[in-house]
């Protein structure tokens, strides 16, 4: 569309009069601002339009004006009031910000709260352990401190002359319990095993390990003395007097 | 009235919402838009709250204003123009669904206003050229609502408005070069 052509239909008058749809308002207000002769026209168009709104005037009565500005200081107080509005607002995001690092905090300290509640059982576990462990030495501790306990010290002969075992009898409960920490390291195809001597026979009272502390074995009646052997692991059902190592007279 | 720099300025200070300004400007442009406003509506108490609204909106909208596109007068016209337009369309649907009679009754208790009649120029101009210009500009009717409304063809229309124009532009330019003259002479 050239310049002449907007002229005749009568754009630039529509333009003024807010008339046009927005594709060509958009292009009415591109013509303008390229081409200076057109803007003169519409700048006298403007002109004459707001010239004939003067000469048309209507003094409104002054309420009108009473009315406006006092409308616009209640807009000015909802516009403090949004003011408010928005220190709520962000009073509100604060809180929510707070909120959010509060539960975050309680999920640390809960998370906290169950890992000391697993050390909790752990120690627990252990303090039970160590009761009974407690429990079990002491119960030991009074077998072989006991008045009527004999301790027996076996020690070894030639075959293993550093060898040294101490066995704790009680006739009255019936039981043994031995030492057999000083008996020296065997290869794991042979352990050590102790006898009973009752009237010329020898009667398994058990395995000796030498990891362990004490070991409790079984009491054997009228024993007259006690033998160790060295015996193929897991033990034997008759001796090996070939192997005896030490034994010692009740 | 031309665009001049003291509008610019106080434009400027309405953005800063500088209430006098804005006082400056009502005062300056207030009766040019009730005039129209009026003239468009045809009832005083409504034209006043349209006139109020109008101002309210320029005070909100004033960033919107771009001076380079235009005169200020133009684009508070449109402003003015397009909130009575859809007021009185507002009133029209209320019409239709409303009872006619008790309506008609209120309608005839309001006063009737005779501001139709132009002055200035306008005034002076041939009665379908004074017509096409006040239907257009004073009534808010479209181009093609204008020509059917005054029972002519649309080109017919265009050439009225055109023809108005000039004689507009030929009288405002004649009272332009009778002013530079006085002040020549004195």
């Amino acid at each position: 569309m050239d310049r002449k052509k907007l002229l005749e239909e009568g754009f630039l008058e529509k333009y003024l009069l807010d008339e046009l749809t927005d594709k060509e308002r958009q292009y009415v207000a591109e013509a303008l601002a390229s081409d200076p002769g057109l803007r003169k026209s519409y700048d006298e168009l403007e002109a004459d339009f707001e010239r004939m709104a003067f000469e048309n005037a209507i003094t409104p009565s002054p309420q009108v004006k009473e009315r406006l500005f006092s409308s616009l200081e209640s807009t000015q107080t909802r516009t403090i009031s949004r003011t408010w509005l928005w220190a709520a607002a962000s009073l509100a995001a604060l809180f929510l910000l707070s909120s959010f690092w509060m539960y975050r905090q309680w999920k640390v300290s809960e998370r906290g709260f169950e890992q000391l509640q697993e050390q909790t059982t752990v120690l627990q576990d252990r303090l039970n352990a160590l009761e009974e462990n407690y429990l079990l030495t002491n119960q030991r501790l009074k077998t072989i401190n006991g008045p009527q306990t004999i301790p027996l010290i076996l020690h070894g002969n030639d075959l293993v002359p550093n060898a040294r075992a101490v066995a704790y009898v009680n006739h009255d409960n019936k039981m043994v319990v031995v030492n057999a920490q000083g008996l020296p390291q065997l290869p794991e195809d042979k352990t050590y095993q102790m006898w009973s001597d009752v009237e010329g026979e020898m009667i398994n009272m058990g395995l000796l390990k030498t990891d362990e502390e004490l070991i409790t074995l079984t009491y054997i009646e009228q024993a007259e003395s006690l033998n160790i052997t060295i015996e193929p692991a897991g033990g034997n059902d008759h001796p090996t007097v070939e192997k005896l190592i030490a034994y010692v007279t009740l | 009235m031309p665009h001049n720099n003291e509008d610019i300025s106080t434009i400027q200070r309405i953005r800063q919402k500088d209430k006098k300004a804005l006082q400056l400007l009502y005062d300056k442009y207030a009766p040019a838009l009730y005039g129209v406003i009026i003239r468009m509506c045809g009832n005083k108490e409504q034209a006043e709250d349209l006139l109020q609204e109008t101002f309210v909106k320029i005070w909100q909208k004033i960033e919107a204003y771009d001076p380079n596109k235009g005169k200020f007068y133009t684009w508070a016209y449109r402003i003015a123009k397009n909130l009575t337009l859809n007021t009185i369309r507002k009133k029209e649907i209320l019409i239709q669904n409303e009872d006619l009679s008790v309506y008609k009754e209120k309608e005839d208790t309001e006063p009737q206003l005779d501001v139709a009649a132009l002055n200035g120029a306008v005034s002076k101009l041939e009665p379908h050229h004074q017509e096409a210009i006040s239907l257009v500009y004073f009534k808010g009717y479209t181009h093609r609502e204008a020509n059917e409304q005054m029972g002519v063809p649309l080109g017919t229309f265009k050439s009225y408005i055109r023809q108005a124009l000039q004689l507009l532009r030929e009288s405002y330019t004649k009272d332009f070069i009778l002013i530079g003259i006085l002040i020549n002479l004195f």
